[in-house]
Formats: structure tokens, C-alpha cells, sequence
């Protein structure tokens, strides 16, 4: 096996990293305190405006004949499906809502818009990938199983043709997300039995189903002979959001700086290294109000995990004091704008197609 | 059930069909229909304030109008009624206070000193707000067979279930002898008094007897002297309550006492290193823990097998419904001791007996 090279990366003092901890868990409580009609107001306002979205967007596919209303159907669905994704459902989802205890924000019981299931997702997401953050090998939305995103990841020559898969991804991110908690790797590696995968598929088939009959049979089905203009239209409209969701997460922890952490160096951790794992994994983008609302967020992606099951809309003031409290204690906090992010994903993804240039001699194991 | 129901686990067509009429249909339909108008609704019993009423300086009716999924009520029955206070749902009972049979119903609240809900729906539910109902219920009820000789016996706003019931009897033409005993301060704090002084005037068979504060006092024997001999609705503060039932027990009739109670039980507070015993109120068993654990690890330690994801507050995995008790969170520190709040396991110790939806 090849030997893996960590980022030299000064472990956090213990004291420093507790007393970071401490700051964050109060600015959590006071935020959960603070918590109030603004913001179900605020998610109601973006259900709302999806709602309208969808609405226009689907009666000009529905009912127009010509390809200007063609397009703006679309888009205008791409923007109903991206906020329900986004800043409705994968923070609905997480939990962000529960306090209000109304049924319809409910965390558990929120199913969305996109072919993954939400049983997969809660688990895969929420548990793992929020709790595992970065750790090679533990978290695998380290590049979700198909992608080599850091030098950790040992290299594969199959990997020369990542530039093809990750497009592929892009376009079909929703299919992506949606077989990620199969762990169809790992049954092809051995380590999962046949019979897992089965059991797995089960969640997985049935929510596909369920979108594909209604994108690409129901709705085209309504609109009699303007049947085609309509799946393509839907077709259109997921392929927009995939293509943004795919922007935006892969913008939140493979941007050149973010850190990937090593499984043993991860295991006796506190609940102050926690939290400077999840400051120094993730990424930032800066935008404007509706950029932030129509990434869900994400765009404070740092904010998100540190404070995962906090209402996302908190997240830019949030940031301006998780910002200072990282200057105060001397850790990095990475932000930027989105194409320079994207841009530096963009050129990891072709840089780690390759294997690793200098043969780096690792740090030998602690002993 | 309604076809605007959560969809439920399972597999096969049903199971499809079901969950996608629920994303594809109901949920979107739900929304237009709220557009449309605040009371529509195919999955929510909402209300409408149409009349706000001032029965005495701290006690309010409201008139409501419900939406057609209201199913009616019987007099002396109660109704949950949610509110929305800062962003979250709270829910109160309160009796309703209207006849049977219309199109709306009432209900009347008095202001309790501090009370978060109460005092919310004074100051705010005027008229145009919505409310949500739950399905009225209750067996303070009068038998199918209406009793030759009734009391109606009530304190505070413990009037709200009997004048449902007087009401209910006026309406249908059929005032048996019937004696309307009210406990109160002073007569501004009588609810429904002029109404009641105007029924007594129309039916010889009811008598309204008030006893007060700032008169003289008078023994239950001298405002009613057969009380024993009546089927009795009885509901009023616990001290009242407690009061008069002895009088009841004493002469031996206490078959012919019905009570109504709205008291928030109290817990006995358990400290770290204290146990407390937690009913899993599904899976029917029941355990001991620490206070010095959280509730997953004490049940944990105790073979149970809960939910669970990250073990630190963050994944909502352990999410689960108590249903009465007091936890604190480890976290934040905050204190749950409401009924029915979701709780996470993980970061929750018990800070009482507690029942667990498990």
C-alpha cells in the first residue's frame, strides 16, 4: 500500500482547542435562545417562494408552445427545485426546525425533491459526514467514493479520467447523492455483502421510482400533447440544480487550504478539536443575500459544521463572530469568492488525477 | 385518516402511490388551499377568532370558526388548542364553552399570572387570527339519559365546562332542575353572569346560586342542601376541588361526582447521581438511570438499543418524544418539562421519572 502523506499541520494544543470549544457551544446557546418567529418566518418565506416558482415555472411548460417559455419554465423550476433542495429540505432535514415543533418542519418526517432518499440522506449526511468531517477513510463524502480530492487518497490510474467523472457527477449529482449510501464500492471491494447492498437498494429504488414517475410520467402525463415539451423541461430543470448543488458542495471542503484529518488522529478527540476540525475542513463562499439562500447556506459551509442543526439563515451572522474568534485563537478560516473556490476544486480535481508529483516522504506514524 | 397525512414506512403500490400522492398532490395542494385562504385546509383543523368577549376582567371568550374538519364536540368537552408563540408550537386544552351543534364554538380562557399561552390568546388572538384545534374530547359529559336533578358546580374559569353544559340543556329545550353553583371573588369575576341571571329569569327549574368572597360565607349545605342527592359536575382550582370532594366522599356520594381537572402535574426533581425511572411507553418497559448519564447512555447500560447517530447534539438521529418528565440538556443547560416535547437522547440527562415515546 502506498504510504499516505498528511497536511504538516501542528496538532491543536488541547487548552486552546477547549477554550475555541467553549466560545462556539456559548455562541450556540445564544443563538438557540435567540431563536424565534424571524426564523420560521424566514423558511416559510423560501417555501413560499419556491411554491411560486414552481407554480410559474410549470405553467409555462404546462400551457406555452414557443421556446422562450420553454426556457424560463425551466429555469424557473431549476429555481423552485434548488430551493427546496438547498436551503428547504437538506436544512429542514438536519433538524434546523424542530424547536418550532410544526409538523411541516419536522426534521424526521421531510422528504424531498431529489431522487436520494431521505432515510439514506439523514443517515449518510447528517450522522456521518457531520460527525466523520474530513476523516480519510471514515467520511465518505471525501470524494464521494469516486474522486481523488487530497493527496491522501492513494492513487489509481483509473483516476486519469476523473476530469470525465466529475462532470458526470455534476450533471447527475442528484444520482450521485442517491447511490452514495448503497456503498456500491464497498461491495465491490468485498467488504460488503450482496445481501447489505440489497437491503440498501430497497430505500433507494423506491424514491427513484417515485421521481422518475412524477418528473418523467405525471406531469408530462397532465399536459396531454405538450407531454414531451414537459419531461424535457423537468429535465432541464433537475440538470440545473444538479449542477449548482454539485457547484456548491463541492465548493464547501475541497477548496485548496481545507484539511483532511487522519483516522487515528481523530479518535481520542475533544469536543474543542471537533469543532476546529469542522472550522478547518471547510469553505466559505461570499456572495449576496440570494446566493447565500439559493446555496441553502452552504455558502457559510464553515458555520454549517460547526453548527450543523442551527436554522442555516443564522449562518451570516454567525460568521462574523466565528470569524473573529478563528483570528483570535490563530485558526484558518477559508473564504472566498465562488469562482476562485470553484476554480481552485476545479484544478484539484485535475492536479490529483495525477499521481502525486514529488514522491513527499511522509511523517512517519507517531509513535 | 386523512389523505394529507406524513406518509408512513412500508413497501408495495399502496405504500407508493400513497407517499407520492402525499409529495406530488397533498402537500402542494395544502399550501394553495393556505394561499387561498388561512382556514383552508384538508389536514388541519384551523379556526378562525370571529368575536373576542370580556366575561370579567381576567377571563376572555373566543368565538371561533372552525374549518369543516372540525367534528363538533359534547357539551363539557375540551379542545387542544395550538398556538404559535416566537416561532413555536405550544398546546393548551382548554373546555370548550359554547352549545353543541353550531357552526362555532367558544372557548374561554382566564389569564393565569405568567401563563405563556393565556396570556399569548389575550393579547393576541383578536379577531381575524387562526388557531389550530385538535378534535374536542373529554367525559365530563352529561349521560345519554339527562339526570332528573343536576349541579353544576365550578370556580375560576372551572365555569367554562358547565355553562357548555347548561347551554347544551337550554338549547334543547330540556332544563331539568338544575342548580348553577359558582365560587368567585367578587360578582365582576363571575363569568357569564348576566346570561345566567337571564336564563334563572326564563326557567323556573334553574336556580343560580353564586357564592362570593366578599360576602357572607356559606356552607355547601346551606347553597345546596341536597347536593347529595344530585349528579354533580365539579370543576374549578385544585383547592375547591379538593374541597368539596370530601363533602361528597363524607356523605357517601361520591358516584354522583363528576370533575373536570386542568393541572400540570409536578415532578419530583432527581439530582446527578440520583436514579429516575423511565418508562418506555412503547416498547413497554421500564429502567432505571442516573442523573449523572445521558438518557442514551443510561439506556444504553440498561440493553436498550435507541436510534442514535453522532452522540453529541448535532444529527437529530435520537430524536424521541417525552411524553411527561423533566430532562435538562447537557448543552445549552435548558430545562424540557412541558409534556410532549422531542428531546435528544444524547444530550439529555433526566432531571425526573420520565416517560419516553420509545
Amino acid at each position: 500500500m502506498q504510504t499516505i502523506a498528511f497536511t504538516p499541520e501542528t496538532p491543536p494544543t488541547e487548552d486552546r482547542a477547549e477554550a475555541f470549544g467553549r466560545e462556539l457551544d456559548a455562541l450556540r446557546t445564544r443563538t438557540l435562545e435567540d431563536l424565534g418567529a424571524r426564523d420560521v418566518a424566514h423558511i416559510r418565506g423560501v417555501i413560499r417562494a419556491m411554491r411560486w416558482f414552481e407554480a410559474v415555472g410549470r405553467g409555462l411548460l404546462h400551457f406555452g408552445v414557443d421556446p422562450v417559455t420553454f426556457v424560463l419554465g425551466s429555469a424557473s423550476l431549476g429555481v423552485a427545485k434548488i430551493l427546496e433542495n438547498m436551503e428547504i429540505g437538506h436544512n429542514v432535514m438536519h433538524g434546523q426546525y424542530d424547536w418550532t415543533r410544526d409538523p411541516k418542519l419536522d426534521g424526521k418526517a421531510y422528504d424531498w425533491d431529489t431522487s436520494c432518499a431521505a432515510e439514506h440522506w439523514r443517515h449518510s449526511h447528517n450522522y456521518e459526514h457531520h460527525t466523520f468531517t474530513n476523516i480519510v477513510g471514515k467520511d465518505r463524502d471525501v470524494g464521494y467514493g469516486l474522486l481523488r480530492v487530497t493527496e491522501e487518497q492513494p492513487w489509481h490510474p483509473a483516476y486519469l479520467l476523473q476530469p470525465i467523472a466529475a462532470l458526470g457527477l455534476a450533471l447527475g449529482f442528484e444520482w450521485g447523492v442517491a447511490l452514495h449510501d448503497l456503498r456500491i464500492d464497498e461491495t465491490l471491494a468485498g467488504k460488503q455483502s450482496f445481501a447489505e447492498l440489497r437491503e440498501r437498494s430497497r430505500p433507494f429504488l423506491r424514491k427513484a421510482a417515485q421521481q422518475l414517475f412524477k418528473d418523467y410520467v405525471f406531469f408530462p402525463a397532465l399536459a396531454l400533447w405538450n407531454a414531451p415539451r414537459v419531461a424535457l423541461g423537468n429535465l432541464l430543470a433537475n440538470g440545473i440544480r444538479n449542477l449548482w448543488t454539485f457547484a456548491i458542495i463541492f465548493c464547501g471542503h475541497f477548496p485548496e487550504g481545507t484539511r483532511m484529518v487522519r483516522e487515528e488522529d481523530a479518535r481520542e478527540e475533544t469536543r474543542g478539536q471537533w469543532y476546529v476540525r469542522q472550522l478547518e475542513g471547510s469553505a466559505n463562499l461570499e456572495g449576496g443575500r440570494w446566493f447565500h439562500v439559493m446555496s441553502g447556506h452552504l455558502s457559510h459551509q464553515i458555520e454549517h459544521h460547526l453548527f450543523p442543526d442551527l436554522p442555516a439563515s443564522r449562518y451570516p451572522e454567525l460568521a462574523r463572530e466565528v470569524r473573529a474568534l478563528a483570528d483570535e485563537y490563530g485558526y484558518r478560516y477559508n473564504t472566498g469568492g465562488f469562482f476562485r473556490q470553484m476554480g481552485s476544486v476545479i484544478a484539484k480535481i485535475f492536479r490529483f488525477a495525477l499521481p502525486n508529483r514529488a514522491p513527499r516522504v511522509a511523517p512517519s506514524p507517531a509513535p | 385518516m386523512s389523505v394529507v397525512s406524513p406518509p408512513l414506512a412500508g413497501g408495495g403500490l399502496v405504500a407508493f402511490a400513497r407517499d407520492l400522492a402525499y409529495r406530488v398532490v397533498a402537500e402542494p395542494l395544502e399550501f394553495w388551499l393556505h394561499e387561498v385562504a388561512p382556514t383552508f385546509s384538508l389536514s388541519e383543523t384551523l379556526a378562525e377568532v370571529v368575536a373576542v368577549v370580556d366575561e370579567t376582567p381576567d377571563i376572555r371568550t373566543f368565538v371561533l370558526a372552525p374549518n369543516a374538519r372540525f367534528r363538533g364536540h359534547r357539551a363539557g368537552q375540551w379542545v387542544p388548542v395550538d398556538v404559535e408563540i416566537d416561532g413555536v408550537r405550544v398546546r393548551r386544552c382548554y373546555s370548550i364553552s359554547s352549545a353543541p351543534g353550531g357552526a362555532r364554538l367558544s372557548i374561554t380562557v382566564k389569564r393565569v399570572p405568567g401563563g405563556r399561552v393565556s396570556g399569548f390568546l389575550h393579547e393576541n388572538a383578536r379577531v381575524g387570527a387562526i388557531l389550530r384545534l385538535g378534535e374536542a374530547q373529554g367525559d365530563y359529559v352529561l349521560p345519554a339519559r339527562a339526570p332528573a336533578r343536576l349541579l353544576l358546580v365550578s370556580g375560576g374559569s372551572g365555569a367554562t365546562p358547565n355553562i357548555s353544559i347548561l347551554r347544551d340543556l337550554v338549547a334543547r329545550g330540556a332544563v331539568p332542575d338544575v342548580v348553577y353553583l359558582h365560587y368567585a371573588r367578587t360578582l365582576a369575576d363571575v363569568p357569564f353572569a348576566k346570561e345566567l341571571q337571564g336564563l334563572a329569569a326564563v326557567h323556573p327549574s334553574l336556580q343560580v346560586v353564586l357564592q362570593l368572597d366578599d360576602g357572607p360565607p356559606r356552607d355547601l349545605a346551606e347553597l345546596v342542601p341536597d347536593f347529595a342527592d344530585r349528579e354533580t359536575f365539579l370543576c374549578g382550582p385544585t383547592g375547591l376541588m379538593d374541597l368539596l370532594r370530601r363533602r361528597w366522599a363524607e356523605t357517601g356520594a361520591i358516584d354522583h361526582l363528576h370533575e373536570e381537572r386542568f393541572v400540570a402535574p409536578t415532578y419530583a426533581r432527581v439530582d446527578s447521581g440520583k436514579t429516575a425511572r423511565i418508562t418506555l411507553s412503547r416498547a413497554r418497559r421500564t429502567l432505571t438511570v442516573t442523573g449523572a448519564e445521558s438518557l442514551l447512555e443510561g439506556l444504553e447500560r440498561a440493553g436498550e438499543r435507541p436510534d442514535h447517530g453522532c452522540r453529541i447534539g448535532i444529527c437529530h438521529t435520537c430524536r424521541c418524544r417525552k411524553r411527561s418528565g423533566v430532562v435538562q440538556d447537557l448543552v445549552t443547560g435548558a430545562i424540557s418539562d412541558a409534556p410532549d416535547e422531542e428531546i435528544r437522547l444524547c444530550t439529555s440527562v433526566a432531571r425526573s421519572d420520565l416517560d419516553l415515546a420509545l
